[in-house]
């Protein structure tokens, strides 16, 4: 039976409330996981039931959901939750919530500042990864101020990446400095020359 | 000049960022390689099934299909299964070299990648000099 927006989602007939739902995300088969989590997207509370699910499961398609629900129910709160999973060593979870992010860039903003001053440098270059992909004015000035402040090569290469995509004329100075700061390796001079190229072609 | 020794040493180059595959790009070329590009692993894996490669460079995280699916889907299939693969990699945690190896990666690097490694692994993977 198809989903009319705003009206409880229903099975035989009868619509299911929240808490049969949550009890269905334990469901050993994962269609019905799968439609539970599409049916939570009418409850704004189950975001939190839904990020710990992300966690322990372990069908692609349920995973899917889990990360469509939650761009659906999209808040600063499981923006936080999802960011967590940067620093999960299982990659599909990782990139899925990567991805996930990019689609809440309102939900994810506020929290960029956090991630672009973690501890690990991988977990700075998915956050850079993240801030490239949001569609807002002050983008490239952010990650202008990632290359002159970052040590690490590889988060001020995921910048250079963002900057040749959406910077101007105004960042090719941080960029020489950036050539400065990184003297004698050949792939940092290749990028920000390409990059520097890239801006001054568009 | 016979047709096969004009035909070059072809690499598949799968990474979601720009600048490294024109990186790659330029470096491979310039040691006389042929270069593919594949900008994630859906792409990636289609490519090595419709054309002949000699070598693959996997990067780990990209979107729609990760590095290590990626591996797995190519060792997995009798056709594609015995190209060799280099993982370049920005993660240097203990693990990851091993997690790579296990999908079916023969060699691991750790970016940024010099030219002249990039060169030797290159040649090493493919069985010598560019053709």
């Amino acid at each position: 039976m198809a989903l009319v927006k705003g009206k409880l989602p229903e099975c035989d007939g009868a619509p299911r409330d929240l808490s049969t739902l949550l009890g269905a995300l334990a469901s050993p088969e994962s269609a019905v996981r799968r439609n539970a989590v599409r049916d939570l997207k009418l409850y704004p509370d189950s975001a939190e039931a839904l990020c710990a699910q992300l966690q322990d499961e372990t069908s692609p398609s349920v995973r899917a959901a889990l990360f469509s629900t939650l761009i659906h129910l999209q808040s600063p709160h499981v923006a936080v939750r999802l960011a967590e999973f940067l620093r999960s060593d299982d990659v599909q979870l990782r990139n899925g919530a990567i991805e996930a992010l990019q689609e809440m860039p309102d939900a994810i903003a506020p929290h960029l500042q956090v991630l672009l001053g973690d501890a690990d440098s991988d977990v700075r270059i998915f956050a850079v990864n993240i801030l490239a992909s949001l569609r807002h004015d002050q983008v490239p000035e952010w990650l202008a101020e990632v290359i002159r402040t970052d040590a690490h090569v590889n988060v001020c290469a995921a910048a250079i990446d963002g900057l040749a995509e959406v910077g101007g004329p105004e960042v090719v100075k941080d960029l020489e400095a950036l050539r400065l700061r990184f003297a004698g390796d050949a792939f940092m001079d290749f990028a920000i020359t390409t990059a520097i190229r890239r801006i001054g072609s568009e | 000049m016979t047709e096969e020794s004009d035909a070059k040493t072809r690499i598949l180059v799968i990474d979601d960022g720009i600048t490294m595959r024109l990186y790659y790009r330029s470096v491979l070329e310039a040691a006389g390689f042929e270069v593919e590009e594949a900008a994630n692993g859906v792409e990636g894996h289609e490519k090595a099934l419709s054309q002949h490669f000699d070598m693959m460079i996997v990067d780990i995280n990209m979107p729609k299909m990760d590095g290590y699916s990626l591996l797995r889907a190519i060792r997995k299939n009798p056709a594609i299964h015995g190209v060799p693969a280099v993982t370049i990699s920005t993660e240097a945690r203990p693990d990851d070299a091993i997690k790579a190896f296990e999908a079916g990666a023969n060699f691991y690097l750790t970016k940024p990648v010099a030219p002249e490694d990039l060169t030797e692994v290159a040649r090493l993977m493919t069985g010598g000099s560019p053709r």
